[in-house]
């Protein structure tokens, strides 16, 4: 976790001192109404001047971390348009996720809609460097983007070789939706790609939506035939959870039952982009690593 | 003694029912028992064992502990209408586990069924006190948990929406769900509810005693305070358990004592030996049919969502047929004396609201969170967003308060508004089937919401013609109309179906999307439709009076009525676009005109209107600014301010 936590912040921030540097990025006030744009933002060197739903920032995405003077503009579905015009934006980032409120959008600023998470669009962490791409085109900044990927390729590449030779179990990735039901991340998905990148398995070989994951019963976990395969849960499960599974025999008989069979990472964000691929790249290798 | 011919009935509804469930379960668990047992993880096998049928065990149990609830607090409170959802004492528990899982998570695991035992307990206590000072009248009891009820419901969906965002997922559980994973919840409600029953069997027959009537109960020695006490304490106490192991699952502990009391159960002992029973194969059959037809989404589907779908319609149809042994005590005729004539409350009202807009439109919260008046560079584009809703805010809330007001005259029911009689939800049915078949714009979602509203006055009437209009019946018609329609609405939102996301905001009142146009034609609507209603003054003033006399001045009755109903489908409708059907404005605009003093129909329309407009104005001030930068839906906000007050205004009403 510590090592991590520094190299993930020294990778994906540092290019938080250059960016004063270039005037042209200082004019730009920009809101982002995702939280995978508005991290992106932060590695681009463009801070924004407001977000959608900060409040659970910390809950969902934890790095990198927002700037105290960031703006919390409310709920993405009903963003809070009475501060969303004295922010006075000059572009507002969006998904097609909130195409209803793009013609009141519109009648405040630019709107810039980026599209990773729709059918058809394929692997995630491509379309997210692709969306990255388009946005610093948006934006002019180019090269700060080119330098954050290029980052990125290399944080993916240090994971991996972190984790070449050592004896890898396959992985399950969940998130627990209550003590029945779960959703684990497959291709096409953002985690899916990573686990590719950093050469881990997936353990869990079925195609999923879009998004990246299906929902399954806990007894479904049984599938995974693999006896030495481990199953990721990540944070926030929901506190009635692991009790009642504890109590469960459709979950006790299954092989993560077992002891060290079952870890629990912090919270990662599987509907990101890039920072938060490498977030989950850097979570994952350092627990694989240390109990390797 | 009981006589056995009396009980062939029940019996007879009870084994139909359960015939229904085994077959139904016998499918579902067909393909289990048909596979040879494989020594290895056998997915099939597994889930049948621990999800299953603990969960057909769970649904027999729960269905029997709230039948049970439901038929002690009818014998008791001696109220055909009582059951916890009508009391307000399963969402009270629900509230309680709402609030302490998200801020005192650690006392969950300490003891889930103390959380929802002091939830329901609360509940009660204030229900029953509140119907103690008004002689456990039924109106007063379904009224102050009706009341209750809404305003816990509404709480914890608020609760929940702000915090669980990403989890949505989550929504379904707190509505009824009995997916299990294990015997342990079958197990445990099994020995409280074994432990209940022996505590009834006690109190049978004093129970029996009272239904000679208190005086004569009293000179058998019943002693009636605790018998009370000890029969609510029962009932609340299965509630919570049921309610803390599956979530509030609504209408069983209503449905379950009226079927077997139909069926030929009539004595108390019979009532209460046979409701759980018919409670419990009712639940099974619902659910098992539930797991058939909806195969895998089936544990996404609120099952207390489902059986209201399902119950309500049986209710509707077996409602003309009911004989309400307790006679209505009918609370005596309380007039104020009045102080003032009509002006001086609505000069008040009227100043009142000018205040309240004044500061709706210029007070808000700025960037940093502090409260502001807004001045300055923006004041103009923020006064663009702002002044809409505002305006269709205030629109909608008269137009509730008005349609309140002609349906209490008209049925000569305090009680009577759209939102208790199910017309709001009605229009909002409308909607949803619009907004799924069709998809109009706001024209066409209006016609679809006046057809909706219309629709559930025509079902209220035809269903309670036959005993002319009897409170009590056009009552029960619209609850069991407004569950219905909330559990469809319910049921198609947890499909995760986009548009549901949208009817959703409908529900709670969202005035979020309101734009200049949609607001400018509310208030058009507002004005005309509320015009024509204080021209109607006449007709209001005299058709309380009675047919005979109103036909004696000349007033066409039948005509005059439909009018009227129609116009009240109307406002309903308009206003239910913008403020959802929970809003409660229309059940407290008339009430606190009247207690204002507004007598007569005219003077009591306008200060209606003006005090209608002025809470709904305020509900979506306080929802645009309490957690801002995030917003509450003023409907919901509504509900939660006007719900301690009526209440408040009950135990005044009380007292004098």
């Amino acid at each position: 976790m510590e090592v991590s936590r520094r190299s993930f912040l020294q990778f994906a921030t540092a290019s938080l001192i250059p960016a004063p540097l270039f005037a042209q990025s200082m004019d730009l006030r920009i809101v982002s109404l995702d939280y995978g744009l508005a991290s992106t933002l932060l590695s681009l060197g463009l801070p924004p001047v407001g977000i959608s739903d900060l409040a659970d920032w910390d809950r969902w995405v934890v790095e990198p971390t927002m700037p105290k003077s960031v703006v919390d503009i409310g709920s993405a579905f009903e963003v809070n348009f009475e501060i969303l015009v004295t922010l006075k934006p000059d572009i507002i980032l969006t998904t097609p996720y909130l195409d209803e409120l793009l013609p009141k959008l519109q009648s405040v600023a630019k709107v810039v809609r980026l599209e990773i998470f729709t059918p058809g669009i394929g692997p995630i962490l491509t379309a997210a460097i692709a969306a990255t791409r388009k946005l610093a085109v948006e934006l002019g900044c180019e090269n700060e983007a080119e330098q954050f990927l290029a980052r990125a390729d290399v944080f993916f590449a240090r994971c991996r070789s972190r984790l070449v030779g050592k004896n890898l179990p396959p992985v399950a990735l969940v998130n627990f939706m209550d003590a029945r039901h779960a959703r684990i991340y497959s291709s096409p998905g953002l985690f899916h790609n990573v686990l590719e990148r950093i050469g881990v398995r997936n353990a869990w070989t079925r195609e999923s939506n879009y998004w990246g994951f299906e929902t399954i019963g806990i007894e479904d976990l049984s599938k995974v035939t693999d006896p030495d395969a481990r199953l990721i849960a990540f944070d926030p499960i929901p506190p009635d959870v692991l009790p009642k599974l504890a109590q469960s025999p459709l979950w006790n008989r299954l092989s993560f039952a077992r002891p060290g069979h079952l870890s629990i990472l912090p919270p990662a964000l599987m509907f990101g982009m890039v920072n938060e691929a490498m977030r989950f790249a850097g979570l994952l290798t350092d627990l694989l690593e240390k109990e390797a | 003694m009981v006589s056995r011919r009396d009980n062939i009935g029940p019996a007879i509804v009870f084994l139909l029912l359960m015939c229904g469930g085994g077959v139904a379960s016998w499918f579902l668990a067909a393909p289990a028992m048909s596979e040879m047992a494989r020594p290895d993880y056998d997915v099939t096998r597994m889930v049948f064992t621990y999800s299953t049928l603990p969960r057909l065990a769970t649904a027999l149990i729960a269905g029997a502990a709230l039948a049970l609830s439901g038929a002690l607090f009818q014998q008791v409170l001696r109220n055909p209408l009582a059951d916890p959802s009508t009391l307000g004492v399963s969402a009270g528990a629900n509230l309680a586990l709402v609030v302490t899982s998200l801020f005192l998570p650690d006392l969950l695991g300490a003891g889930r069924d103390l959380v929802a035992l002091i939830g329901s307990a609360t509940a009660a206590a204030i229900v029953v006190s509140l119907g103690a000072r008004r002689g456990f009248s039924p109106y007063s009891l379904v009224l102050s948990g009706l009341v209750l009820s809404l305003w816990c419901g509404g709480l914890a969906a608020i609760l929940t929406y702000l915090n669980q965002r990403y989890l949505s997922s989550l929504f379904i559980w707190g509505a009824g769900s009995l997916a299990q994973q294990s015997w342990v919840i079958p197990l445990s409600l099994l020995w409280k509810l074994a432990i209940i029953a022996i505590g009834c069997a006690f109190a049978m027959r004093p129970l029996s005693l009272l239904d000679l009537g208190e005086s004569s109960s009293t000179a058998l020695g019943v002693r009636l305070v605790r018998l009370r006490f000890v029969v609510v304490a029962l009932a609340v106490a299965l509630t919570a358990f049921v309610t803390s192991a599956v979530g509030v699952i609504g209408f069983i502990g209503l449905v379950a004592p009226t079927i077997a009391r139909l069926s030929g159960a009539r004595r108390p002992a019979q009532l209460i030996l046979w409701s759980p029973l018919i409670g419990a194969g009712l639940l099974f059959f619902a659910d098992s049919i539930l797991q058939l037809v909806a195969g895998g989404l089936g544990d996404f589907l609120p099952t207390g969502a489902v059986t209201a779908i399902f119950g309500s319609p049986l209710l509707l149809a077996l409602l003309p047929r009911l004989k309400i042994r307790h006679r209505l005590q009918q609370s005596p005729a309380f007039r104020r004396p009045r102080r003032w004539d009509g002006t001086a409350p609505v000069i008040i009202a009227a100043a009142g609201l000018l205040v309240l807009l004044m500061v709706s439109t210029f007070l808000g919260r700025d960037v940093n969170g502090g409260w502001a008046f807004t001045s300055g560079e923006f004041s103009a584009d923020v006064l663009a967003i702002r002044i809409p809703k505002i305006l269709a805010a205030l629109a909608s809330g008269a137009m509730l308060a008005v349609a309140g007001s002609i349906l209490q005259r008209l049925t000569g029911n305090e009680m009577a508004s759209p939102e208790v009689l199910g017309i709001s939800a009605g229009a909002t049915f409308g909607v949803a089937i619009a907004l799924f078949a069709v998809a109009p714009g706001f024209s066409g979602q209006f016609a679809f919401a006046v057809a909706g509203a219309i629709s559930v006055l025509v079902v209220i009437f035809a269903s309670s013609r036959r005993s002319a209009f009897a409170p009590e019946r056009v009552l029960l018609a619209g609850i069991a109309l407004s569950a219905m329609v909330d559990a469809v609405v319910g049921v198609l939102s947890s499909t995760g179906d986009p548009r549901a996301v949208l009817l959703m905001r409908w529900m709670s009142g969202s005035t979020y999307l309101i734009e200049g146009s949609t607001a400018a034609m509310e208030v058009a609507l507002g004005a005309v439709l509320i015009t024509v209603s204080l021209a109607a003054r006449r007709w209001l003033d005299i058709l309380p009076l009675g047919p005979s006399p109103s036909a004696a001045v000349g007033i066409p009755l039948a005509k005059s009525r439909f009018a009227l109903f129609g116009l009240a489908g109307l406002l309903t409708a308009a206003a239910t676009l913008t403020v959802g059907p929970l809003s409660f404005i229309g059940l407290m605009g008339p009430h606190l005109a009247r207690e204002a003093g507004l007598a007569r129909a005219l003077p009591q329309m306008v200060g209606a209107a003006l005090i209608g407009g002025g809470l709904m104005v305020a509900a979506d001030f306080v929802g645009r600014t309490i957690v801002s930068p995030y917003q509450i839906p003023a409907g919901l906000v509504s509900a939660l301010i006007g719900a301690p007050f009526l209440m408040l205004m009950m135990r005044k009403r009380g007292v004098s």
